[in-house]
Parts: structure tokens; C-alpha cells; sequence
């Protein structure tokens, strides 16, 4: 086995701050970083410029509307993979290509330590935006 | 144009002689009705495509061919469509005959019939009482629409919801020691989260005023002497989501005054200022417990003080400072005005 390298660093585009508070908590549990969250696509193209992150989860609906397979994509033309997360898994059918994965709500903990495992596969150095 | 824009008040018209269609056509435009004559079957589909108010055709004009495209326009209406149709029968035709064929071949029209030659008086009489009826199926479509928009976001709003629940109760369950600990807590963390959502119902669910929504969060801790949890600011407008984070932020707060701080002795005193300074839009909160037991930072923070930390920075895009104070605690928070306030239109 690798030697154990500095915890993965977790984004997430999500716009309810209870559902941000409880993921995070479990993000942190499962041993990553968590890197901050932003509410909108907006949100996020403004805040993440100066944030080192690994992955990224994106909610489909945001304060800003239904932006978050847009904001996929841009993160994916920015080197970032990201997972969705949303109660609406039919919607992010839609768009296969854009995230590594889709985790249903409400998010269970095993799924979500499950899941978070691809960021590591895809990561090999961190990156800055 | 959209078919869905438009406004229904044109007649279209079918008449296989020249003379007949030209006839109909001054007589309807005379009258300040808006007229489109289908020549051909191709035609036709092209207009119905667009949405008429009203059919009118001559009787030479129905066709097999000219029934079916009709028939099947008839069969595709939505719901709230019913299309009337005109029909100029001549003397000459077993007109009991036509009505229960056209009647058979054409499902939820409204079919209205008239002997030529008609009078001008009658015929335009006709039209215009049709095309107020099919004004109102209009009304009913928009309406239906209205409430189809409704109930999307009503789901999209009890999703929302349910989901903020599950959070609440996942992360009181991670703490709690006991269940009667557990039950409390929860339960509290409900209420707060109920009251706010009366107040945003109260007022419309565009905005709320935030004295109403400390008002409110406190209410529960006032019992015991009014004068102990003071707050003072402007007037502040937050949109329903800001409202909901500050009050169970609030309600964070103040029940750990009243376990563990400046509400948990008589003498203890709680402060709440918010200022906005007017250049920068900058919504600044400040938090003091005074007058309590001496303070000291916990080994490990609880559901409140990580709850505060992690929405205030969600909602202001800065965390908040939080101060162990041996004199109280303090929580001092501040961010732009935008991020929790509706948008306005520009003055």
C-alpha cells in the first residue's frame, strides 16, 4: 500500500445550510478535509479561485437554479471531478458524462464513504483553480 | 410565434370557392376580426398548428381528407382546448344527416351551424359570442399552468424541508447521551424551525423583517424577565432561507445561554446588535453573554457551535468568530448585505 499522502480536500455546491452542516460533519468523520461550500454556480466560480480542492459535490438545483450540471462541467474543464448529489437522480442521468458519480438523497454515510473513494482514484496531485 | 402565445382571437376560414372564402373574409375583417384562410389541406395543418380561436368552414370545403386533419387537431387539444367550429350548411343537405356525421367525426368541439345564405348580423353575433368563450378556455390554460408551477415548487419546498429535518435529527442523534437529551433537543431545534417558517408564511414568503424573527426565536426564553435578552438594529429584510438560518442559529444561542451561560443565572444578560454600514452593504451581528458563569472553550464543540460555524459561513461566505470569553460568550459574524437580503430592483 502507498504511503498515506495528506487527506483528500472536499468542496461542496450545495444551497440548504443544514444539508452542508450534516454533510459536512460526515465528510470530516470519514477522515477528508472539508473545504468550505458555496450556494450558487455563481458562489462557487467566486469563491474557489484561491481553494485547493480534490472533488467536488454539486447539488443539481441552487439558489441560483438549476445550474449545478453547468457548474460540473465547468469544474470539469478546470481538471476537478465532482459527484452529484441530489434527490432528483433523474436529472443527473441526463448528464453521464459530466460527474463521476451520483449519490441519492438524503445521503447515507456508507454511500457517501463509497462514493468519495472515486475522488481519490481520479486525484493524483491536488489542484488550484 | 409560440402556439401557446397566441391570443386565440383569429378566425380561420375554409371556403373551396373563391367567391365564398372572399365573402367571409371582408365580411370578418369588416368587423375588426382578425381572418387566416387555409386553401389545402397542408395549409390548414400549417394554421391549426398556430392556434385559431375559431374554425369557420363551408360545408363543400369538409372532405375526407379536411375532416381527418381536423379530427385529429380535435383528438390533440389540451385540456383546457376546446375548439369551436362553424359550418355554413346549404338548404339543399340532409342537415340532421351532416350534424351527426360531423358530431361523430369530431370529438369535444363545440360545433355551431348555420343555413346560408346567412345574415351578416347572425353569423358575427356567433363568432364573437364563440371567441369570448374561447377567451376564457385561454384563462383556464393560463391558470392550469399557474398551478402546475405551484405544485413543483411546493415539492421542490417539502423536499427541502423533509431534507432539513433528516439533518437536524442525523446530527442531534451524533451527540446526544440520552434519549430524553436527544427528544429535547430535537424537539427544540423543530419549534425553531417551525416559528420560522410562520413568520415567513406571515409575511407573503417574500421577506421578513429580522426584529420579527428574533422577536420570535427569544420568545421561548422570555418568560423569565424580558429585560435580560435585549437586541437592537435597523430595519433588515432577509429572504426565507437567510430567515431560517439566523433563527435556528439564534435558537442555538440562546439555548446554550440557558444551559450553560449568561441565561443560566439570574444575573446573566444577553446582548444582540446588528448594524449594516451603509457604504460598504455590510450586515455586521454581534452576539455578548454578560453577567454569567466564567466561560471556558469546550474540549469539543457541540451541535450548536458547529451548526453556527458551518451556516453563518454558508451564508455570509465568511465563518463567524465565536469567543470563549471568561466573561461570556461572544459571536460576531458579518458579510454582505446581499446574501441575505431579497433582491431589489434597481432605484
Amino acid at each position: 500500500m502507498a504511503p498515506s499522502v495528506s487527506p483528500l480536500r472536499i468542496f461542496y455546491l450545495e444551497d440548504n445550510p443544514l444539508i452542508v452542516f450534516h454533510i459536512e460533519a460526515m465528510i470530516e468523520d470519514l477522515g477528508y478535509v472539508f473545504a468550505g461550500s458555496a450556494s450558487s454556480f455563481a458562489d462557487l466560480v467566486g469563491r474557489i479561485e484561491t481553494i485547493e480542492v480534490d472533488g467536488v459535490l454539486v447539488d443539481i438545483d441552487l439558489a441560483d437554479g438549476r445550474t449545478g450540471p453547468a457548474a460540473a462541467k465547468w469544474l470539469r474543464q478546470r481538471g476537478i471531478p465532482s459527484i452529484f448529489v441530489t434527490g432528483q437522480e433523474a436529472i443527473a442521468a441526463e448528464y453521464p458524462e459530466t460527474a463521476l458519480a451520483t449519490i441519492g438523497k438524503p445521503v447515507s454515510e456508507s454511500e457517501l464513504a463509497e462514493k468519495l473513494e472515486l475522488f481519490r482514484l481520479t486525484s493524483s496531485t491536488s489542484k488550484t483553480i | 410565434m409560440d402556439a401557446t402565445d397566441s391570443p386565440l382571437d383569429w378566425v380561420l376560414t375554409m371556403a373551396p370557392y373563391r367567391r365564398d372564402a372572399e365573402h367571409l373574409e371582408a365580411l370578418l375583417a369588416q368587423n375588426g376580426l382578425p381572418v387566416r384562410r387555409a386553401e389545402g389541406v397542408e395549409e390548414l395543418t400549417a394554421l391549426l398548428e398556430q392556434g385559431p380561436g375559431v374554425l369557420v368552414a363551408t360545408h363543400e370545403a369538409l372532405n375526407p381528407e379536411v375532416l381527418e386533419v381536423i379530427r385529429r387537431y380535435l383528438i390533440d387539444q389540451p385540456e383546457w382546448s376546446e375548439m369551436p367550429l362553424v359550418i355554413l350548411l346549404d338548404r339543399a343537405v340532409p342537415q340532421a344527416r351532416v350534424r351527426a356525421e360531423l358530431s361523430a367525426a369530431w370529438p369535444r368541439s363545440r360545433q355551431l351551424y348555420y343555413q346560408r345564405p346567412v345574415t351578416t348580423l347572425e353569423l358575427l353575433s356567433g363568432i364573437q359570442s364563440i371567441l369570448l368563450a374561447r377567451l376564457r378556455q385561454r384563462d383556464i390554460r393560463d391558470r392550469i399552468e399557474r398551478e402546475i408551477e405551484l405544485r413543483r415548487e411546493l415539492n421542490h419546498r417539502v423536499k427541502n424541508i423533509l431534507a432539513s429535518i433528516s439533518s437536524i435529527f442525523q446530527m442531534t442523534r451524533r451527540r446526544a447521551v440520552s434519549l430524553d437529551e436527544f427528544a429535547e433537543d430535537f424537539a427544540g431545534r423543530l419549534a425553531a424551525l417551525a416559528n420560522v417558517h410562520s413568520a415567513v408564511f406571515q409575511a407573503d414568503g417574500e421577506a421578513v423583517e429580522f426584529s420579527s424573527v428574533v422577536e420570535l426565536t427569544f420568545s421561548p426564553y422570555r418568560v423569565r424577565g424580558t429585560d435580560r435578552l435585549v437586541f437592537t438594529g435597523p430595519t433588515v429584510l432577509l429572504r426565507p432561507d437567510a430567515a431560517t438560518t439566523l433563527a435556528l442559529c439564534l435558537h442555538e444561542l440562546a439555548t446554550n445561554a440557558l444551559k450553560y451561560g449568561a441565561l443560566s443565572t439570574p444575573e446573566g444578560r444577553v446582548s444582540l446588535q446588528w448594524s449594516v454600514s451603509q457604504e460598504a452593504d455590510l450586515l455586521s451581528l454581534e452576539w455578548v453573554e454578560s453577567g454569567g458563569p466564567s466561560v471556558s472553550e469546550p474540549s469539543r464543540s457541540g451541535y450548536g457551535t458547529r451548526y453556527i460555524r458551518s451556516a453563518l459561513s454558508s451564508q455570509f461566505g465568511t465563518p463567524p468568530v465565536i469567543l470563549f470569553h471568561p466573561q461570556g460568550l461572544r459571536c460576531i459574524v458579518s458579510g454582505p448585505l446581499s446574501r441575505v437580503s431579497p433582491r431589489q430592483p434597481e432605484v
